[in-house]
């Protein structure tokens, strides 16, 4: 019961909303504007039963899990350097934190210049994900106990002891929590590159469309598909981790 | 094994002088208890001896770092492994079957599954010297070995330690073992000295 009221409750709140909306402009058709929350699910419903769908979805989330692999995997490489090297750190803190300050768009427009459109945003969405992956590994590593280190070095743990006993097993609520931000940040700047760089098939380019078209509540459905999608993923992800983890953990 | 002398060693934590041209002959065999209250400096003798700490000034002989055996003030255990894997994970790949001995030696034995955070303080600290022992060396330095441990087992422990064919170095405030001990050293400080 209280997992559905909050959705209950924002739901109640969005179709007031276009109530309101329909009201004020008179019968002129609130769909461009704000559409009713049935009319959205309507055009979900009627999207979902097409088979064009289904490929355009799953490019989409190909690209994203792409790209935040590629960010996961750069970001914890660059985490390990920038910890073991303080000259790594020196020279790559200020690149990393310029990443993570630069415009998404800026990005997109520039990677765009630079590769094909069908690899832009898997760039983009690795390009996001690497800073948060990164500061959160950083941390993780700086915040290690010393005194579990001490007693490793003592008790002659070997390299691959330190990491595997201490060093990762520490690690894991950073990298979680590193992973859960960002997923969301990967459909976001992912997304947003589909629809500024139109790949051949790709959510960002249906809602680019529909935009277009002025099909708002396709618009709608594409973004409500987004979400459900990366909130699927994020529930599918920890669900991966926790397994991974079992066993070797209270 | 040999005598291990201090030689006029000193040593501070930034202004506080913990040692002041101490020395000490310590002797290379049976249990020796370190008594003293607590901050008078026995743990940083112990953390000397084990070559955590460097002395400012003066000499240790008849001991090599590398070869002791060091049970930390703090339990420094991974949460993330059970009390059999703590064992394993020090001893090298053709003893781990040692593991049950150690276990057994203080009274552990059927927590070999259980993670830290399912034993009580003291089991942890027994948890803890078991890891120190299956680590072994040609010297063990135990620092509170018995910290919430009852005094009947603190007391069976302590036959066991008696048994180990290396000489132990202990701290202890636990009156109760101090008769099943070779040697008591009175310690007082700091600056750390003999009583």
């Amino acid at each position: 019961m209280s997992l559905l009221l909050p959705p209950a409750f924002w739901l109640g709140a969005w179709q007031l909303c276009a109530f309101w909306v329909d009201r004020h402009v008179q019968g002129r058709g609130n769909e461009l504007l704000l559409p009713y929350p049935a009319t959205v699910l309507a055009a979900l419903v009627r999207l979902g039963g097409t088979a064009p769908f289904w490929g355009i979805v799953l490019a989409s989330l190909g690209r994203i899990v792409a790209g935040m692999a590629l960010g996961i995997v750069l970001g914890a490489l660059l985490a390990a350097l920038t910890y073991l090297s303080p000259w790594a750190h020196r020279i790559l803190a200020p690149a990393i934190r310029v990443i993570r300050a630069t415009p998404v768009a800026s990005f997109i427009l520039l990677v765009l210049l630079w590769t094909g459109r069908d690899r832009v945003p898997v760039i983009i969405a690795a390009l996001m994900v690497l800073p948060v992956v990164w500061e959160n590994l950083s941390r993780g590593l700086r915040e290690t106990d010393p005194q579990l280190l001490e007693m490793g070095r003592l008790y002659r743990f070997t390299r691959w002891q330190m990491v595997r006993l201490i060093y990762l097993p520490s690690l894991w609520p950073y990298f979680l929590s590193a992973v859960t931000t960002a997923m969301g940040l990967a459909w976001k700047s992912g997304v947003a590159a589909e629809v500024l760089c139109l790949p051949g098939r790709a959510i960002g380019a249906q809602v680019y469309h529909a935009k277009l078209y002025l099909e708002i509540p396709d618009l709608f459905a594409w973004t409500a598909a987004v979400v459900i999608l990366s909130l699927l993923l994020e529930g599918l992800l920890r669900a991966l981790l926790r397994a991974g983890k079992g066993g070797s953990a209270p | 094994m040999t005598d291990i002398h201090l030689d006029h060693i000193s040593f501070e934590y930034g202004r506080r002088e913990i040692l002041s041209d101490f020395t000490l002959t310590l002797p290379g065999a049976g249990v020796t208890i370190l008594r003293g209250p607590s901050g008078c400096g026995k743990t940083t003798l112990l953390r000397l001896l084990a070559g955590l700490e460097q002395p400012r000034s003066g000499q240790i002989t008849g001991v090599c770092p590398r070869e002791t055996a060091f049970l930390f003030q703090e339990n420094r255990l991974l949460p993330w492994r059970t009390a059999e894997q703590h064992l394993t994970d020090v001893l090298p790949r053709d003893r781990r079957e040692e593991a049950e001995r150690w276990l057994a030696l203080t009274e552990l034995t059927g927590e070999e599954h259980s993670y830290p955070a399912a034993l009580s303080g003291g089991m942890c600290r027994r948890l803890a010297l078991a890891r120190c022992l299956a680590l072994g060396g040609r010297l063990y330095l135990l620092d509170e070995p018995f910290a919430g441990v009852d005094p009947q087992r603190a007391s069976r422990i302590m036959t066991g330690l008696r048994a180990l064919p290396a000489p132990v170095l202990l701290t202890s405030h636990e009156y109760h073992i101090l008769s099943l001990a070779h040697r008591v050293i009175d310690l007082d400080g700091p600056p750390l000295r003999v009583v």
